[in-house]
């Protein structure tokens, strides 16, 4: 099944919250991701699903940053960001929770938040807190815990707070159920990641659950040995039976 | 004009012993020994008290002890075995697992205390004094003052360092040496190749500290003194920049250290007049400059002048046809064509029996076997693994058939890679066991279960960086002869034919797979794919019984993957069982059966992939995550 | 006995000057995850800084600014001009150390071939000697031990309650996070050799103030220290590097009044290889 992208022209268009077109990403000399080109709009929750190896979390880290991008483009609101280092990708609006050493362990939970609200004068920050904290009142009750002590449950909230603190237009998450167990996982996905999409953020989520990310999803992408297998929003996906064998076929050429 | 000479000749022996001693330490073994100097100085002490008389006698203005009054050359001996003796507390700290860079911090604190205390400590070492009057070797014989004594120490010292160099080429161009090399590169994966690191590392300095104390000796008979402020922290640093400018890793390269440093460039610098009202200018600048020398060398030439040279050890080159299998290495990937597969001699399909390229036939593997016995040969009983209060492995059992490929399969976190590592024993079960042939091995180390057959390749990259492909292959083989210090001694006659029948049993193997035409590249410039193959065939070297593969296929070209597939299989209708922890599940397909679907830490289902495919719970597992 | 109580309190001095220093040491290792120890070179030319004032007639004390900016300034060309670019390249941490060693002899020899082989002293006076509990100390060594708490206070309340200091410990703790929060972490890790370099420099200063004479290789012994006290509390721990500085500073002095006072050290360098053998991580460090 062929991948159903949009259009070329669509990264050009500053309605976007992001765009990557043909994006050539990896680490050293090999390239993990080839030629990828999603999109995301305001306001939607976009998850990448696919095998283990598909390049899904390197796709994430080329995103924003953290890995090289050989060839392609990245946009973000409209503006390239191809091959900006992260600490300039956070400043433009996007938060990226990454899959582990997601807090600083040894600084409190407040000072976490502060961390992540570092580019804001005391005020804004003052009440930027606040607001994180009414997404996330758990967090209220364990200010002056340190980072490092808390569960996991506890420090991918904490995770995702701080990645709000600049009231991002994009958050990206990779793999934000990894080591978690079943049950908190769900909650994860369906409660805190619901939460973070009702701040009017657009969200990116890389997930291994894919049954329980689709679950919250607007749209869907398959990714499958560095490329695009296919796209399509959760209920089309859930009936189709390629959906299935992309992740039990290997995601190869058979 | 024939002292300055003759002296010149004298350190210059002197130094290029201790730099050859260095060298072997640190750039061979890979030990960064910042107390080396207290070596040389332990060795010219003990000759200098050996061939003093008792320190009551020259009016007793000094005290120390023994004062054996010896004559040469026992005090030479003395000194070399007191700095063997002295190095053994060394290895203790150099042995641990400790950060490189904080065991080399704590022994170069270790020099600056001993300097500490011998300067202070009167009555071993008569204090900042030193020693003096210390007698020269034969001078009861000849009069040291002589041309002729003088002309017959310096060549003494010049043959010295030249006897040391011919000894430390010969235990460096040897199994032991290459040992030492791979410890250097990995010590973590030499250790699970069985290697003895603690011996390693301690033989190496035991080596270094003779060499060292020996030079110490030779400078002490010469210049009749011991000063304690000779052997400083900067004079630590003065050979390492030396080792390290002249080449790390090359003995020539350290003797050609030894005399551009110590000798050519301090003697270099007493010619530069001394600039008046401030005497201590020139000297003071010569630290600068030296300083100065091994940032610059570090950041432009940090294999210095003569690199370490590449050991070419091969003794066939590969055939037109198997070349034409190579895989083409600039492109990263392999583009081999598949016509390369059906070349003759050195080919893969020779090999193997006419196989369906497509599917292969479920019973394929049982097949070739010829006897199938009942029991399985490798198995794992309610295997638990806990982390953190975590059951990422919790009460698994699998038993494993003679003869067959197995796969190990599921999702992320599914315990596979842990459950291997139990079975390979790198890692230890919380509680459950593992049987090999019946026999119960759960408390057995990994590198004793090797020795048994059982032998596990690694996911991420552990070749020997700096061994060329054919050392690392070599370096898997356990119980060489020329692995141990005394092999090695022994030389080229004791463990030379050993050393070729492995080089042909390598080659054989480098053939098979078709890579005979790298064997003397080093491993660290391999593409990813062929640093793949190298693993598998290290393991090979072992003979194993039972090989674990952890995640082959991982990032390899789908081309490589279908020839390491197919080179398995040949290998278990051989005999040999092969379990594989695998993400690729297209590689499952094709050659492995049965199939174990592992999901949190438990075992889902088993079969053929087909099966396996058509199962929900499978579907669900891998769906949900 | 009282023998021993005078040493503790010269302990408390010494432990003054360590403190300084070792609290600088560990603040670069935790940013930078490098050993400097070319940190002792760098206090003897700021010692020597402000030497060169002090000799021309101006106070010890108004000579202070000039070791502080010796200090500070080299130190931030020694992390922006050399460490940074070798760790670009990927250099390992053992190279690391030698190029350290390297720049220890640029920086010690250097400031020999200028200032001469002979020891030197700073001009000023002890002030009276005062009676502090049961010490006997003069109002220069008390100085020196209010200074040094002083200051501790201050690292104290940059790293707890400003901005900066909360974003030193965060680069320290996980660098890729930091710069996912927007932090610009290499002027964090510049700002942190700046004032690391100034308590390195400010060290140099109270080092040849307690020591009396001092040359250009006077700092070589008092490294061991340092890296005892860092040691002793955690590499990159600064509040274990004051602890270590506590400890150490009055465990050698102390032990000077029990066995021969030329071998006071060697408890120090004990401490350390104890430490780097049962628990390298210190006192105050997470496991390794």
């Amino acid at each position: 099944m062929s991948a159903e992208v949009s259009a070329n022209g669509a990264a050009a268009r500053p309605g976007l919250a992001l765009a990557t077109e043909d994006l050539v990403a990896g680490y050293g000399h090999s390239p993990v991701v080839h030629g990828v080109s999603i999109s995301v709009s305001p306001g939607e929750v976009v998850s990448i699903v696919g095998p283990n190896g598909s390049g899904k979390s390197t796709l994430l880290k080329a995103i924003v940053g953290v890995v090289r991008t050989f060839s392609g483009r990245v946009t973000v609101g409209g503006r390239d960001v191809t091959g900006w280092p992260s600490d300039a990708i956070a400043r433009i609006g996007v938060g990226y929770v990454p899959q582990v050493d997601d807090v600083f362990a040894p600084l409190t939970v407040r000072e976490n938040l502060e961390m992540g609200g570092y580019l804001l004068a005391s005020r804004q920050l003052r009440e930027r807190i606040e607001h994180v904290l009414s997404i996330f009142p758990q967090l209220g009750r364990m200010l002056s815990r340190r980072a490092g002590r808390l569960s996991g449950g506890e420090r991918k909230m904490l995770a995702m707070g701080r990645a709000l603190m600049l009231a991002p237009a994009l958050v990206v998450l990779d793999e934000p159920t990894a080591n978690l167990a079943p049950i908190l996982a769900t909650a994860v996905l369906r409660d805190h990641v619901r939460r973070l999409a009702e701040t009017g953020a657009s969200v990116l989520v890389v997930e291994q659950r894919a049954r329980a990310v689709l679950e919250i999803s607007d749209r869907t992408y398959v990714l499958g040995g560095g490329r695009l297998q296919m796209e399509g929003t959760p209920d089309r996906l859930a009936e189709s039976s390629a959906f299935v064998e992309s992740f039990l076929g290997g995601g190869r050429a058979a | 004009m024939v002292y300055y000479i003759t002296t010149i000749l004298v350190y210059a022996g002197v130094d290029a012993m201790a730099c050859l001693g260095l060298s072997q330490q640190f750039g061979i073994a890979g030990v960064t020994n910042f107390g080396f100097i207290i070596f040389q100085a332990a060795g010219a002490y003990t000759a200098g008290v050996l061939s003093l008389p008792p320190d009551s006698a020259n009016g007793g203005f000094q005290s120390y002890v023994l004062g054996w009054n010896l004559p040469f050359p026992l005090p030479w001996i003395g000194a070399a075995i007191v700095g063997a003796l002295v190095s053994v507390p060394f290895a203790g700290v150099v042995g641990r697992r400790l950060r490189g860079d904080f065991a080399a911090v704590a022994l170069l604190v270790t020099a600056v205390m001993f300097n500490l205390l011998v300067t202070n400590f009167v009555p071993l070492f008569n204090g900042a004094a030193g020693l003096s009057l210390v007698p020269a070797p034969l001078q009861s014989a000849v009069n040291p003052q002589s041309g002729a004594y003088q002309w017959g120490y310096g060549a003494a010292a010049i043959l010295l360092a030249l006897g040391v160099y011919w000894f430390v080429n010969r235990i460096t161009e040897s199994p032991y040496g290459r040992t030492l090399r791979a410890m250097r590169d990995n010590d973590a994966v030499a250790d699970s190749l069985g290697k003895d690191l603690r011996a390693l590392r301690t033989s190496s300095l035991v080596i270094g500290g003779a060499i060292a104390g020996l030079s110490g000796g030779v400078l002490v008979g010469f210049i009749n003194l011991w000063d304690p402020q000779a052997w400083g922290y900067a004079e630590t640093v003065v050979l390492f920049a030396a080792v390290i400018i002249g080449g790390s890793g090359n003995h020539r390269g350290a003797m050609l250290g030894a005399l551009l440093v110590p000798v050519a460039f301090e003697e270099a610098t007493r010619y530069i007049p001394p600039v008046a009202g401030n005497p201590n200018l020139v000297p003071a600048l010569q630290w600068v400059v030296i300083g100065l020398l091994i940032v610059a060398f570090l950041w432009f030439r940090p294999q210095g002048v003569l690199p370490e040279r590449r050991r070419r050890l091969a003794t066939r080159a590969p055939s037109a046809d198997a070349e034409a299998a190579l895989p083409n290495p600039a492109a990263g990937g392999l583009d081999a064509p598949a016509g390369g597969l059906d070349a003759p001699a050195g080919g893969l399909d020779a090999l193997a029996p006419p196989v369906d390229r497509g599917r292969l036939p479920h019973a394929a593997g049982g097949s070739a076997v010829p006897e199938r016995t009942a029991a399985p040969i490798l198995q794992c009983r309610d295997l638990v693994r806990e982390f953190d209060g975590v059951r990422v492995v919790d009460g698994v059992s699998m038993a494993f058939e003679r003869g067959r490929l197995t796969g190990i399969i599921g999702p992320n976190g599914a315990g596979k890679s842990t459950v291997l590592a139990m079975l390979a024993g790198t890692l230890e079960p919380t509680d459950g066991r593992v049987l090999l042939d019946g026999e119960d091995i759960t408390g057995l180390p990994a590198f004793r279960r090797a020795r048994r057959g059982l032998v596990r390749t690694f996911q991420l990259a552990s070749e020997f960086k700096r061994l060329t492909v054919l050392e690392n292959l070599l370096s898997a083989i356990p119980d060489q002869r020329g692995e141990t210090l005394l092999g090695a001694v022994r030389g080229r006659r004791f463990w030379g034919a050993q050393e070729r029948e492995a080089i042909e049993r390598a080659q054989a193997m480098l053939e098979r797979f078709g890579l005979l035409g790298i064997a003397d590249r080093y491993a660290g410039d391999l593409s990813g794919g062929q640093r793949r193959l190298v693993e598998i065939m290290r393991a090979l070297m072992a003979q194993p019984r039972v090989l674990l593969l952890d995640e082959p296929m991982a990032g390899v070209h789908p081309r490589l993957a279908h020839q390491i597939g197919m080179s398995l299989v040949s290998l278990c209708q051989e005999g040999m069982t092969i379990v594989m922890v695998e993400h690729e599940l297209s590689i499952m397909d094709e050659f492995c059966d049965p199939v174990f679907v592992l999901a949190e830490g438990r075992v889902l289902a088993s079969g053929t992939m087909a099966q396996l495919r058509a199962t929900e719970e499978v579907v669900e597992a891998y769906l949900v995550g | 006995m009282s023998l021993f109580v005078e040493s503790v309190g010269f302990g408390f001095v010494t432990a003054s000057v360590l403190a300084l220093a070792s609290v600088g040491f560990t603040l670069q290792f935790a940013v930078t995850n490098v050993l400097n120890l070319a940190y002792a070179a760098v206090m003897t030319v700021s010692m020597y800084a402000a030497y060169m004032l002090n000799e021309r007639g101006v106070s010890i004390w108004l000579s202070a600014p000039a070791a502080i900016a010796a200090g500070a300034l080299i130190s931030v060309a020694l992390n922006g001009l050399v460490y940074t670019p070798f760790k670009r390249r990927g250099s390992s941490p053992i190279a690391m150390v030698i190029v350290s060693l390297g720049m220890t002899l640029i920086l010690e020899f250097g400031t020999q071939a200028v200032a001469g082989p002979t020891n030197v002293s700073y001009s000023f006076s002890q002030g009276a000697t005062v009676r502090a509990g049961s010490f006997d100390l003069t109002v220069v060594q008390l100085l020196l031990i209010a200074i040094s708490l002083v200051i501790m206070a201050a690292v104290h309340v940059l790293i707890r309650h400003t901005k900066l200091g909360k974003a030193m410990r965060a680069t320290a703790a996980n660098p890729d996070l930091a710069r996912n929060c927007g932090i610009r972490t290499s002027r964090v890790v510049a700002a942190t050799w700046l004032i690391s370099g100034a308590l390195c420099g400010l060290a140099g200063l109270a080092f040849g103030i307690n020591s009396g004479t001092f040359g250009a290789t006077s700092t070589d012994l008092f490294l061991v220290l340092i890296l005892a006290a860092v040691f002793l509390g955690g590499p990159g721990e600064p509040y274990g590097a004051m602890l270590g500085a506590l400890v150490i500073g009055v465990a050698t002095e102390a032990s000077a009044s029990v066995i021969v006072s030329d071998y006071k050290d060697v408890i120090a360098f004990l401490i350390l290889l104890a430490m780097m053998t049962v628990r390298p991580q210190g006192l105050f460090g997470a496991r390794v």
